[in-house]
């Protein structure tokens, strides 16, 4: 049933759906005119002699809208026309735009993928993921049931993360006040954010500092101001970052030992021991390994006399005096 | 920026247009119900879908969306009887590519999730990220996140599922109190880096959340279970209140009080002066209270009740004085 001419109300959807389809059928591409004068939801609004300035910033935005989704819409030039922002054409190559059909999943994998998407239901990352299954669904495979039940969850409360991997799909430089533990005064630090990395469950930038030239790893929750977007950009890093981060953090982790007493039979003891690469020595107290000295101190304090830091001195100090600051807290 | 009033809503509504259509033209024909129940949708939703697909195309040669510039549904067998059939096709031919993002979301979480049993394949992990790399539309984001050791207790608990039996363990709560647990596990909950079993528990005679990482000595019993995870409706929260829980009164650096979310009742105001809130929080006994107090020094002060206060402060005392002696 062909649609009515009649119907000025156009649903968006409806209107973001035409653009798309019309976008894919071309292999020469529409121009912008041509796109508001005939595609379904603009071609209602638009003045044949006259200024169609509102249809072409909701033009405009409906790319953004569209691009969001991962949709590949390109702008080509005319030829012989380059410099000329009238005769630009838009389409959407078929091929950058299909998942190429020899990428197919077996229901194994895709109950694993929905797993993986349910990992980031809360906060930032969980409209992508819904629409990661749902283009997985679109595929038609079904799911393999799990033996046993999962509800596996990755939080982000950091609220750098959203603008941070914002800057790193579009790479572009950002700024934010970042307070270094045992620094009075918070210092603004302009980066080209590299990879974002969960380490022992909290979050870390991968970033190359402008000033320095060198690479640097932050903590989220010391970033104590906005994470702003500048218009600067950067060229697209090799696709390693994120491993690379990873693999620096574990160097750090690994490199840090510390040799702590724990009561037997304990809270400590016991969660202590399960810690990743927790060795006992041979006095019955555990090497263990840490990446931060003041995130280890906090965690470590928090076991009270079941738990005494034999070496290193700074960590033994450190524990110490948090404990003497919440007796003191609470006295 | 109020002039981007563009509903998500519209956004979401085009990327389920985008999935549904190949998946259609996969299946000859369908039910609205099998459609809706394989997209985990109300079946409205697909009928809603199926309906603007159906007057939905290209502007075509004369620009004026002719016919056969169209999709076309049999009308007749969707409006009588909620079946789907495409008859005409224009443009798709195939599934969407995944967007940077949601690749990088995917692989992210397949990562996170390298601690099941499932996954102790890790061959099959990476050729399953590398294929989302290929099926993106640009580079995948870099996030990352720590991958786990497969872990010994949850393969347990997994065997344990699987036969259909009770598992036992050392368990020893924040109180510092030990118990042997026998429990039908029920689900495996994770938040970040803390891993935990939910099962009924039938020392306690009731559901109960166990830390993976309290569980000492599991083994794989021979006593089948009682409950299983169809016959129990778990709650959404991994820590439910009761009765019994005490309140208490918190002062924390406001930058640090998502940090005590878990703990917050729903409801609760909070009053924030100077970069500081005032709030209060649940607990079960002042055995966890403590230890989270003592985690976030200077950063979070119990105000109330006395009795709280004295025992963070007599469980901190406690910890510093072993520094004293030599």
């Amino acid at each position: 049933m062909p649609p009515a001419n009649i119907a000025p109300r156009i649903p968006v959807e409806e209107r973001l759906f035409s653009l798309v389809l019309a976008l894919l059928a071309t292999d020469a591409g529409l121009t912008k005119n041509e796109i508001l004068s005939t595609v379904q939801g603009y071609r209602q609004k638009f003045a044949h002699s006259g200024d169609n300035a509102n249809l072409e910033r909701q033009f405009e935005r409906d790319k953004d809208d569209i691009r969001e989704l991962g949709v590949p819409l390109e702008t080509i030039e005319s030829p012989g026309q380059s410099g000329n922002n009238q005769n630009l054409r838009y389409r959407i190559p078929r091929g950058a735009y299909e998942l190429p059909s020899d990428i197919v999943f077996s229901p194994e994998e895709t109950t694993l993928l929905n797993l993986a998407a349910m990992v980031w239901r809360e906060g930032s990352l969980s409209g992508e993921s819904r629409r990661a299954i749902l283009k997985l669904r679109s595929l038609g495979v079904t799911t393999t049931e799990p033996v046993l039940g999962y509800a596996p969850r990755v939080r982000v409360r950091d609220a750098g993360f959203e603008p941070l991997s914002t800057a790193l799909e579009k790479h572009v430089i950002v700024t934010f006040a970042y307070l270094k533990p045992g620094e009075r005064e918070s210092r603004l630090r302009e980066v080209a954010p590299l990879a974002l990395i969960q380490h022992q469950g909290r979050w870390h930038l991968y970033a190359s500092e402008q000033e320095t030239g060198t690479t640097k790893t932050f903590l989220l929750r010391r970033i104590v101001s906005q994470v702003t977007l500048t218009t600067t950009s950067f060229p697209p890093p090799s696709s390693d970052q994120g491993a690379t981060a990873l693999a620096e953090l574990d160097a750090v982790w690994n490199s840090h030992t510390a040799l702590v007493e724990v009561v037997p039979g304990s809270d400590a003891a016991t969660r202590l021991e399960k810690r990743r690469g927790t060795v006992t020595a041979g006095s019955g107290a555990l090497e263990l390994h840490y990446s931060d000295i003041n995130i280890f101190a906090d965690e470590l304090a928090s076991y009270g006399p079941e738990a005494l830091v034999v070496s290193p001195p700074q960590l033994r100090s450190a524990v110490r005096d948090r404990l003497l600051k919440t007796a003191a807290d609470h006295g | 920026m109020a002039e981007r009033a563009q509903p998500r809503h519209a956004q979401d509504k085009l990327a389920f247009l985008l999935a549904l259509v190949p998946y259609l033209m996969d299946h000859d024909r369908v039910s609205v119900d099998d459609a809706a129940a394989h997209f985990g949708v109300p079946a409205e939703q697909i009928r809603e879908a199926v309906r603007l697909i159906g007057v939905s195309g290209i502007p075509g040669e004369t620009a004026m969306y002719q016919h056969g510039d169209l999709f076309d549904i049999a009308w007749d067998d969707f409006e009588d009887n909620d079946q789907i059939v495409l008859t005409n096709l224009v443009a798709i031919d195939d599934s969407p590519r995944f967007s940077a993002r949601e690749a990088a979301a995917l692989i992210a979480g397949l990562q996170y999730l390298s601690a099941l049993p499932e996954n102790a394949d890790r061959a099959a992990i990476a050729s399953l990220s590398s294929k989302l790399s290929r099926g993106a539309s640009a580079e995948p984001s870099q996030v990352a996140v720590e991958a786990r050791e497969s872990d010994a207790t949850l393969a347990l608990i997994r065997d344990s599922v699987e036969r259909g039996v009770q598992i036992e363990f050392d368990y020893r709560n924040s109180a510092g109190v030990g118990d042997l647990r026998r429990v039908d596990p029920l689900r495996v909950e994770s938040v970040d880096a803390d891993w935990y079993l939910r099962g009924w528990c039938h020392l306690r005679e009731a559901v109960r959340t166990f830390r993976l990482d309290r569980i000492s000595h599991p083994t794989i019993t021979t006593e089948r279970i009682t409950h299983g995870a169809t016959d129990v409706t778990l709650p959404d929260s991994l820590f439910e209140g009761s009765a019994d829980d005490l309140i208490v009164t918190i002062d924390v650096a406001s930058a640090a009080a998502p940090l005590l979310a878990d703990y917050i009742p729903d409801g609760v105001s909070s009053l924030e002066v100077d970069g500081r809130t005032r709030t209060t929080v649940r607990v079960s006994h002042y055995h966890g209270l403590k230890r989270l107090i003592a985690s976030m020094p200077g950063v979070a002060t119990v105000v109330a009740p006395p009795e709280a206060r004295a025992v963070v402060a007599d469980w901190a005392s406690a910890g510093a004085a072993r520094y004293s002696e030599q």
